[in-house]
């Protein structure tokens, strides 16, 4: 302990050079942090999502596909079912703009009952629940759009060849990590206007996934987590000799598959955030040993008044590690402390629901950028632990 | 004005720190690089799909054909409209059902892929569509033909394969096609009336693609399908559709630029920390060099230029990285279809002008400060240093 003045001293006494390995180091940590939680907060509200036993049925061959609406109540009666309801995908048009908010039409008097971390006022769930057309939205949309309960809010559509003419009756409150910029109605609603759309006009919607009676995913509560597996089986089971299969899982492995639909680009995102590793080590491995170059002189001093090998090494080390760690605390603590502050959701036009930095991944950037002052201070100790004390002393630099 | 020969050899006495600087540069330039390759490839692939004289005609309101579906008796009477251009077989347009089932990845993950019912016509719409391996299907076969992306990324895609998406949907592979680049080559193309019999969805199509004779009937034919009484369906230049179906080149853009900042950023401090221990160790050579007569802009000049050559030596290592990333392409999700996209990698405008940039501004920022530090020693003190 009493040596960290010493390295304290020479870490400062080039501010310039300390300075810029630690801007070099924090800039890189800050963009890993960015780079890793996209995925790493993506995973850690799934695993969440474990918490309230919720299990997701879709059709086996994808999203395209339909289920039948009349399910919902066959589902909601098996045993171990607290709840279940559609959750069918509108992908509406708002002011005639595409939107990247989601749009589900629901059963509006089972979805905060399945949703059960979604809270709402009970005077404006009773509202929701009275009014066909009514909608709830989520606070993040309410304040882009400056939206209020009581506001009208049509939207037009894209995959139906129907408008909907909504009118807000609540805003929801829901945790962080959940999806803040949902818009919720009533099912019937849609489905009653595909009806006599249908029947009018000779079937003009064509998509059968797009036609009335179609529940998209049913959303489902069971009792407990032990039921989970079981229901899974048992709903899948129970349909796969129909003319619409399931494919039945828990939410978290639902949210997986999205992920998983990511691909290729989740390897590119470890690749850049390998590069950028490696060429920390290079950069602040220079530094080092630029740092140490300019004290052979010191350092034969030390070793001539008797300080060993083993302590230059670790006086060396220890300046680098302590350098490196500034740089990846700055980096990887300052973008979790921003991140939680500041929301930037609303800039990524929604393709981010929620953004912030996961503390797993904070540390793990602290981590590695120790591990990178470790690594980049081994050469140049190594070279001054070996040094020799005559020529230290003999050279002029 | 100073030799830049002084600068070269200096970088060559130094060469471990050098080498240190020109790989770790070297490495965030490729990083950056091989980013914006991928938004090349992207927009290179939308920007090839559409013809200027085609359009696409979805249903009002549809913003893309995996959406826009609308009945098979109006997409047959829009075959039938004047002003199409033909050749030997018929009119150059084609109507076509999308199906969106989801498939098992070779690596046990699932995506969601698009299959295209298509008509003869179809191929002749797509930029250089060519069957580069097996043979291209037979009507009524249930026989299907796929990019070479799906052949290398699904089960059963291969040629002898067969993708199956649940029971009735069923497809023997027996060629694999490319089509210029163009968006096609994300997916799985199939006999329509076989796509339309599999999905239960007779009667119905997604869009009708269609090459006008010339500029004129291009436009007297939007003009009726918009506005005609049997019609009122949408008809898009599918050069401005493709342009709305880039949101994910958008947000890859957006990322990518940010990455690069961020590195850029990063690298400027590597190499501004190489150059200021450079002017350091030099101070009695810079005293030397001011007292031989050269000016402080001639100091400057050369310092900078240094960091410059530098810089461009970790700029050009990083460019080159690229070059065996020209065989990288991914496959990835569009946020959009929720369907498989595949993105090859294209070296092109974009990789240049980032490296190029990330380069300058490490080069001349970095080697700034260091420079104008170099400038301002008085010769006297810069002489008398150790």
């Amino acid at each position: 302990m009493k040596y960290l003045t010493y390295i304290l001293r020479n870490a400062r006494r080039n501010p310039v050079r300390t300075g810029l390995t630690v801007a070099s180091i924090a800039i890189s940590m800050f963009l890993m942090m960015i780079l890793t939680s996209f995925f790493a907060a993506m995973t850690e509200a799934q695993s969440a999502s474990k918490d309230f036993n919720r299990i997701i049925v879709m059709n086996a061959n994808g999203f395209a596909g339909q289920v039948p609406i009349a399910r919902v109540r066959q589902v909601e009666a098996m045993d171990g079912v607290v709840a279940a309801t559609p959750f069918s995908w509108y992908g509406g048009k708002y002011q005639n703009q595409r939107v990247l908010f989601a749009q589900f039409a629901v059963d509006a008097d089972k979805v905060f009952d399945t949703l059960d971390e979604y809270k709402l006022p009970p005077d404006q769930l009773a509202a929701f629940k009275a009014e066909k057309s009514g909608a709830v939205i989520g606070p993040k949309l309410a304040r882009e759009y400056n939206l209020k309960v009581g506001d009208p809010m049509p939207l037009q559509g894209d995959i139906y060849p129907v408008d909907l003419k909504l009118n807000i009756r609540g805003i929801y409150e829901s945790p962080r990590n959940t999806d803040q910029r949902m818009v919720l109605f009533h099912f019937d609603y849609l489905d009653d206007q595909l009806r006599q759309l249908g029947s009018s006009s000779g079937g003009s919607t064509t998509q059968p996934s797009s036609a009335a009676g179609n529940a998209g995913i049913i959303f489902v509560k069971c009792k407990d987590a032990a039921s989970t597996a079981t229901l899974c089986k048992k709903i899948d089971d129970e349909y796969r000799s129909t003319d619409f299969p399931t494919r039945t899982q828990t939410e978290e492995a639902f949210g997986q598959m999205f992920s998983e639909m990511m691909g290729g680009l989740k390897d590119i995102v470890y690749w850049i955030g390998c590069a950028v590793v490696v060429s920390l080590l290079f950069v602040s491995g220079n530094a080092m040993a630029m740092a140490m170059r300019e004290r052979t002189t010191e350092v034969a001093v030390l070793k001539a008044i008797g300080y060993d090998k083993k302590l230059v090494l670790g006086i060396v080390l220890a300046e680098a590690v302590l350098v490196a760690g500034l740089g990846g605390a700055v980096g990887a603590l300052g973008s979790k402390a921003l991140f939680d502050v500041v929301d930037i959701s609303p800039f990524t036009g929604g393709f981010l629901p929620f953004f912030y930095v996961p503390w797993s991944v904070a540390l793990t950037g602290l981590g590695v950028s120790l591990f990178l002052g470790f690594a980049s201070g081994v050469v140049p100790a190594v070279i001054a632990a070996n040094s020799s004390v005559i020529n230290g002393l003999r050279k002029v630099v | 004005m100073i030799p830049f020969k002084y600068n070269v050899r200096n970088l060559r006495v130094r060469w471990k720190t050098t080498l240190m600087t020109v790989l770790g540069t070297a490495l965030l330039v490729a990083s950056s690089c091989i980013l914006f390759g991928l938004v090349e490839g992207l927009e290179h692939s939308l920007k090839v799909s559409g013809d200027p004289l085609d359009l696409i005609v979805l249903r009002k309101g549809a913003t893309a054909e995996t959406t826009g579906g609308f009945e098979s008796k109006k997409a047959d009477e829009l075959l039938t409209l004047n002003g199409i251009a033909r050749d030997g077989d018929g009119p150059l347009a084609a109507k076509e059902l999308l199906n969106i089932p989801a498939a098992e990845r070779v690596s046990g993950t699932y995506n969601n892929l698009i299959v295209r019912g298509v008509e003869p016509a179809s191929r002749k719409l797509r930029p250089d569509f060519k069957i580069v391996a097996g043979r291209d299907f037979e009507s009524g076969k249930g026989e299907c033909i796929v990019s070479r992306f799906v052949a290398k990324n699904y089960k059963g895609g291969q040629v002898g394969g067969q993708l199956a998406f649940g029971e009735k949907e069923k497809y023997r592979v027996v060629g694999i096609f490319t089509a210029g680049g163009s968006s096609a080559e994300s997916e799985v193309w199939a006999d329509l009336k076989d796509v339309e019999r599999n999905t239960g969805r007779d009667g119905s199509v997604s869009c009708v693609q269609i090459r006008a004779a010339g500029p004129e009937e291009f436009a007297k034919l939007r003009k009726e399908i918009e506005d005609g009484a049997q019609f009122r369906l949408a008809a898009k230049p599918e050069a401005e559709y493709f342009a709305t179906q880039s949101d994910v080149s958008t947000f890859f853009k957006a990322a990518g630029t940010l990455i690069a900042i961020l590195l850029t950023f990063g690298a400027m401090f590597a190499a501004a920390n190489t150059m200021f221990s450079a002017v350091k160790s030099r101070t009695r050579e810079i005293g030397t060099m001011r007292a031989l007569g050269f000016s402080r802009g001639d100091v400057l000049i050369s310092f900078l230029g240094e960091s410059l050559l530098l810089s461009l030596l970790g700029g050009a290592l990083g460019l080159l990285a690229t070059l065996p990333m020209s065989f990288l392409s991914i496959e990835t999700m569009n946020g959009n279809t929720f369907a498989s996209v595949n993105i090859d990698f294209r070296f092109g405008f974009w990789v240049m002008a980032v490296a190029l940039t990330m380069t300058l501004v490490m080069g001349l920022f970095g080697g700034m400060l260091p420079a104008l530090r170099a400038v301002r020693l008085e010769v006297i003190a810069a002489l008398r240093e150790l």
